[in-house]
Parts: structure tokens; C-alpha cells; sequence
């Protein structure tokens, strides 16, 4: 068991140094130059020598690598071209929203999205099935952003019935239209991974016999059918989590949701390539660890992947 | 005698039917999918044909024709084309035709003032050549262009970017995966390793990151979302070397002292390019939306392009402002029908080419 753990860990390790030299490259292909563009385009040649020098600019580029590495480590990722602040702390302070948003969505869509699944799959081939999978491939067909901007037109600007941007501290209120956008794609997922696991599992001997001694329709799907189903299930819930703790880009853009994922556009739309950076590696670097994660539990729970 | 032999070939005949007729058949009884492709066929038949069908030139501004609504008709005056290099009509709004006397046509202009211009600078042929009614139907967007022709146009730009981005993903997909999964050991942890590492990344975040360091632009598009949606595809291709490698066919093969290459391309692709059809098309349907999604942040295909998501972006602030809401919602909607009806398509091909489901 531990050295299963430790040789995931090592591999999320490896992978992480893949991923921050990835998000270096990204700077450092990028035209123009990082000091010039810290201060602005006036900004006379000495001054600009002065903050290349600073920066490490002016060294040649391993050198820059490895400084890149040693201060990402540290958790040092430099300061914003636009607001001088801190580009960890910045990420830090826009997570909690990030997470509350992700968590509800992600929340919502697993309970919505595994009653969608069983139904479709109790009553399968019926009207009932084909208009939910109807419906989870629209879910999974629509951008975020077309799909927000709908919510936000009917429920916002039409029905009047939930504010169309801002953040909780305003109410809690506010939660509400980001959140329903941003759980339709996971829910649909979900929504099909569930039906085609409960199919698989209900036509399998030991569901038979739980029916054939009497057991009511619900024990049997909820005690014996989704418990064997629940695997996929966890499994896309966690890889949703993964991506969408790492920003809901489109949608906290559109709803105004003060997360990372609006540092993000904002930081891209004003080409502040600190915070480009820096989101981007965040993101990433969520994505390994809640992956880790997962992969430890699983192989705590699943004694076939304990001995592989 | 004759007459048996006939009949067995027949036989060998229907042995002998391909995995893609068997496929195709069982496509054709599966009604949504057909619905997709019929969708998506009139789609690319809508881009290709976009210069003949669209009722307007999409870039062609009538400013005084700014953000009208649906089934918006206004009366013009049609100028005579003098540049041979341009074929676009250029109008004149007007608010009623007067008359027509001395060579010299009179009219009320947009602001209802009387104006006159030379009847030679108008289009050649009868009064209803160069005095028409235009019919937007729906209606025109803030410098006064069809919104109907620039949803045309966008569909170019939607399947274009789609198809040459997930052709560039599926050529490197099959390359790594082919070689991870024939050659393992070193080679396949290198290209795994690889794969995770761009999996690690939010798809979107990383192809906007590669398109703000590529540049705007239809090219640094393709690039940014092929770069990034490959793994899907290597992963299947990687998974099914894995298998079929194992199989008595392949070991044939080495026992015929054939080259790796030979193998892997004569022999291995053709046998697990179900699943690759299958992942392509989903990520067909995925390039689409980050193309669109490109474009809604102003990154991608530049103006006066026409392209789905710069007119969500567009029409957005009207959404918010509680006007001229379509000049959103049409083009979510353009994008929806396409992203849906790729979606509706990849998923019958999964049924289809399902080996385990041939009958």
C-alpha cells in the first residue's frame, strides 16, 4: 500500500514539474518583452534594464528555468503586471469563492444528475428515458457561456427572479444562476454515466435474485443496483471536481463571480502574464493533487487496485 | 452444376462485408443519430454554399439600420457598383421615394429631409432594381449588419476551425499513441507522462494561454485547440495497441518478419480506428465550443469575421441590458444545433461500431 502511495506520489511530482515548465514556457515564448510590459510602454531604457536585471531576464534562459522552479516551489509566482499585487496571495483570496461555486454545482448535479441516470435506466427504451438522455446531451451540446447567458436572460433579466451578477456577500441569492449553469454539464455527464452503469448492473444474476426473493423495486435498485453502480459515478464526480475547482472561467466571467476564474479572463484580457501564469499552474496543479487524492482512496476502498 | 457455384459466392460474398457496411447499416436504423447527420450534412452544405444563400453580404453596414429587431424591413436605394473589384451592393436608407425627374432620383432620407441623387449613380435596370425593400429577418446587429447572413457565415468558421483542429489532434493522438502503446516501456512513459501532463491543465484555460502566446487569429485557433486535444485520442489509440498487440494476427506478423512500421500501419491502426472515429467526433464536438468560446473573449477569428461566439460576445451586453436579446441568443442557438447534432452523431457511431453489438 505505501509504496503504491508513494509511487503516485512521485509520478504527481513528476507531473507537476511537467506542468511548470509547461506554464514557464508559456511566458517565455510569448513576443515582447515581460519588463517592458510591467512598466508600460513610457517607461525609459535604464528603468526597463534595471527590472530585466531584477528579474533575471538578462540570464540566460536554464538559468531562468531553474529560478522559475526553485521561487514556483516556494510558492513565489512573482507579482501582477496591472495591480503590483502578489500573484499567490491574489489566487488565494479568490478561492474560497471558487470553491463554494464548484462544491454547490458539483453537489447539486450529483443528486439531480444519479436520479436523472436511474430512472432513465429503471424505465430504459421508454419516453421517459429518451427525453433524459435527450436532455443530458443537450446539456453536454451547450457552451457554458450560451448557456449562462440564457439563464441570465430568462431568469435575470426577464423573470427577474435572481440577480444576475455579484457575489454572496450581497445575498445568497446570487449563488443560485451561476451555480445552475454551472452544474448542467456535470450533471449530464453524470446523468449518462449513471444510466449506462445501472443498466449494466441490473441485468446481472444477484440483482435478478434480489428481485426474484421479494425484495420491494426500491431496495432492490438503491441497495443492490446503485451500490455496484457507484464507481463511474465517483469517478466523474471527482474528475468534475478536479476541473472545476480550478476556475468556472466562462461562467464566473459572465455572473460576475469574484473567483479565479474571472482572475483568470480578466488577467487574460489584459494580458497580465503573471496571473496567466499563475491561474494556469494553480488550476493544474489542483487538478494533480485532487487526482492523487482520488487515487489513494480508490485504492484504499478497491482491494483489486491495492494488489496491481 | 453452374448454377451451384453461383450461390456460394454469394455467401463469401456476405462474409466478407466490411466492418464499416455493418456499421453504416446499423447507423441508418438509429433515428437520432440520422437526425444528427442529416443536421450536420445541411450544416456543411450552409457553410459551403454560404455566398449563394445568405441574403446579404455579412460585413455590409447600414449603420442607420443599427440593432433592429426581428422581420425588420426598410426601404433603400441601391447604388450603382463602380469598383469592379467589389461586389458588394451599397445601400441608401431612405424614409419614401419621391420622384424621379431630370435624370435626378428625389427621396426623403433616414432623417426625413429631401435629398437627390444623379439616377446614374443607382443600379442599373428597372425601379425595382435600385428601389428595394430589404427584409432582415433577424433583424441587424449594432452597425447595422444581417444577422441572419453573419449566422450563415459563422457556420465557415464553427465547422472549419472544428474539422482542421481535430484533424491536427487526431494526427498527433495516433502518432503517440501508436507508439506508446506498440513500443511500450520508455517510449509509452514518456507519452503518458505527457498525456497527464496536458490533461492537468483546464482545456479551455490552456488553449486560451496558447492562443494569447500564439496571437489572435483563425490559424493560432486551430493550433491552440489541436495542441490541446489530442490526448483523448492517444489514450483510445495507446489502449488499443495494447490489446490488439496481444492478439494471434499480430504475432503472425512478427512471425513474418514484418517491419514495425508495416505493422502498426498496415495492420494494428486499421483494427482500432472505431473508437478513434468515435473520441474525434466527440472532440469534433468539444473543438467547436472552444472555438466559439475563443472568439467570445475576443481571442480567435478576428472581425469583421463573422464567427458565432464574437456575436454571443457582442450580443451579450443586451442581454443584461433586457434588449434585442437575439442578438445572443441566435448564435447560442447556431452553436447548440451544431455542438448537438456532432454529440448526436458521435454517439450513434459508439452504438454502431460497437463490436459486441454486430448482428
Amino acid at each position: 500500500m505505501w509504496t503504491y502511495i508513494l509511487r503516485n506520489f512521485f509520478y504527481s511530482i513528476l507531473i507537476l514539474l511537467g506542468v511548470i515548465t509547461v506554464t514557464f514556457a508559456l511566458l517565455y515564448i510569448v513576443p515582447g518583452d515581460p519588463a517592458r510590459m510591467l512598466l508600460g510602454q513610457r517607461a525609459d531604457v535604464a528603468s526597463v534594464e534595471a527590472v530585466r536585471e531584477e528579474l533575471g531576464l538578462n540570464k540566460p534562459l536554464y538559468v531562468q528555468y531553474i529560478k522559475f522552479i526553485t521561487k514556483a516551489v516556494q510558492g513565489d509566482l512573482g507579482t501582477s503586471y496591472s495591480t503590483n499585487r502578489n500573484v499567490v496571495k491574489t489566487i488565494l483570496d479568490k478561492f474560497p469563492a471558487t470553491a463554494l461555486l464548484a462544491f454547490s454545482a458539483l453537489i447539486l448535479s450529483a443528486i439531480i444528475g444519479v436520479l436523472i441516470g436511474i430512472i432513465s435506466a429503471v424505465k430504459s427504451y421508454t419516453f421517459l428515458d429518451n427525453a433524459s438522455m435527450v436532455f443530458a446531451l443537450f446539456g453536454i451540446s451547450i457552451p457554458q457561456f450560451a448557456f449562462g447567458l440564457i439563464m441570465a436572460l430568462v431568469f435575470g433579466a426577464i423573470l427577474k427572479w435572481f440577480p444576475i451578477s455579484g457575489y454572496i456577500n450581497e445575498g445568497f441569492n446570487h449563488l443560485i444562476l451561476p451555480m445552475v449553469t454551472l452544474a448542467l454539464r456535470p450533471l449530464a455527464i453524470i446523468a449518462r454515466i449513471t444510466r449506462s452503469s445501472m443498466l449494466e448492473v441490473l441485468n446481472q444474476d444477484y440483482v435478478r435474485t434480489a428481485k426474484a426473493k421479494g425484495l420491494s423495486n426500491n431496495a432492490v435498485i438503491f441497495k443492490h443496483a446503485l451500490r455496484n453502480a457507484l464507481n463511474p459515478i465517483v469517478t466523474t464526480l471527482s474528475a468534475s471536481l478536479a476541473a472545476t475547482l480550478g476556475g468556472a472561467f466562462f461562467i464566473e466571467y459572465i455572473f460576475n463571480w469574484p473567483g479565479i476564474g474571472l482572475l483568470a479572463i480578466d488577467s487574460i484580457m489584459k494580458l497580465d502574464f503573471p496571473m496567466i501564469q499563475g491561474t494556469v499552474l494553480f488550476s493544474a496543479v489542483i487538478f494533480v493533487i485532487i487526482n492523487f487524492i482520488v487515487d489513494i482512496v480508490y485504492a484504499t476502498l478497491d482491494p483489486k487496485v491495492k494488489l496491481s | 452444376m453452374h448454377s451451384d457455384f453461383k450461390s456460394e459466392p454469394d455467401l463469401t460474398q456476405e462474409h466478407n462485408k466490411s466492418l464499416s457496411y455493418y456499421a453504416w447499416k446499423r447507423l441508418r436504423r438509429n433515428k437520432l443519430a440520422m437526425i444528427g447527420l442529416v443536421t450536420l450534412s445541411l450544416l456543411i452544405i450552409i457553410a459551403i454554399t454560404a455566398d449563394l444563400i445568405s441574403p446579404f453580404e455579412p460585413d455590409n453596414q447600414i449603420l442607420e439600420y443599427a440593432t433592429k429587431p426581428l422581420n425588420f424591413k426598410g426601404e433603400v436605394l441601391v447604388k450603382r457598383i463602380t469598383d469592379k473589384n467589389k461586389d458588394e451592393n451599397e445601400y441608401i436608407p431612405i424614409k419614401g421615394f419621391l420622384y424621379e425627374k431630370d435624370e435626378k432620383v428625389y427621396y426623403n432620407d433616414f432623417d426625413g429631409i429631401e435629398q437627390s441623387i444623379p439616377r446614374n449613380d443607382l443600379a442599373e435596370g428597372s425601379r425595382d432594381d435600385w428601389n428595394r425593400e430589404l427584409t432582415f429577418l433577424l433583424g441587424t446587429d449594432r452597425f447595422g449588419r444581417d444577422v441572419l447572413s453573419r449566422l450563415i457565415f459563422g457556420s465557415r468558421v464553427s465547422l472549419s476551425v472544428g474539422l482542421i483542429s481535430e484533424s491536427i489532434a487526431i494526427c498527433i493522438g495516433l502518432i503517440l499513441g501508436a507508439i506508446a502503446g506498440f513500443f511500450r516501456g520508455a517510449p509509452d512513459k514518456v507519452v503518458m507522462w505527457l498525456v497527464n501532463v496536458v490533461w492537468a491543465f483546464p482545456s479551455i484555460l490552456f488553449v486560451i494561454a496558447i492562443s494569447v502566446v500564439l496571437g489572435k487569429g483563425f490559424w493560432q485557433a486551430f493550433v491552440a485547440i489541436g495542441l490541446t486535444s489530442w490526448v483523448e485520442i492517444a489514450r483510445i489509440v495507446r489502449g488499443q495497441f495494447f490489446t490488439l498487440r496481444e492478439t494471434e494476427y499480430i504475432e503472425a506478423t512478427k512471425a513474418l518478419g514484418f517491419k514495425s512500421t508495416r505493422v502498426i500501419i498496415r495492420h494494428i491502426l486499421p483494427n482500432s480506428i472505431g473508437p478513434v472515429v468515435v473520441t474525434g467526433t466527440v472532440g469534433l464536438a468539444t473543438a467547436i465550443i472552444f472555438e466559439a468560446s475563443l472568439s467570445f473573449l475576443g481571442l480567435g477569428v478576428q472581425p469583421p469575421t463573422a464567427s458565432w461566439g464574437q456575436m454571443i460576445f457582442d450580443g451579450y451586453k443586451y442581454i443584461i441590458a433586457g434588449t434585442n436579446w437575439g442578438l445572443a441568443v441566435f448564435p447560442s442557438l447556431a452553436i447548440m444545433i451544431t455542438v448537438f447534432s456532432v454529440n448526436l452523431l458521435g454517439d450513434g457511431l459508439r452504438d454502431a461500431l460497437d463490436p459486441k453489438l454486430k448482428r
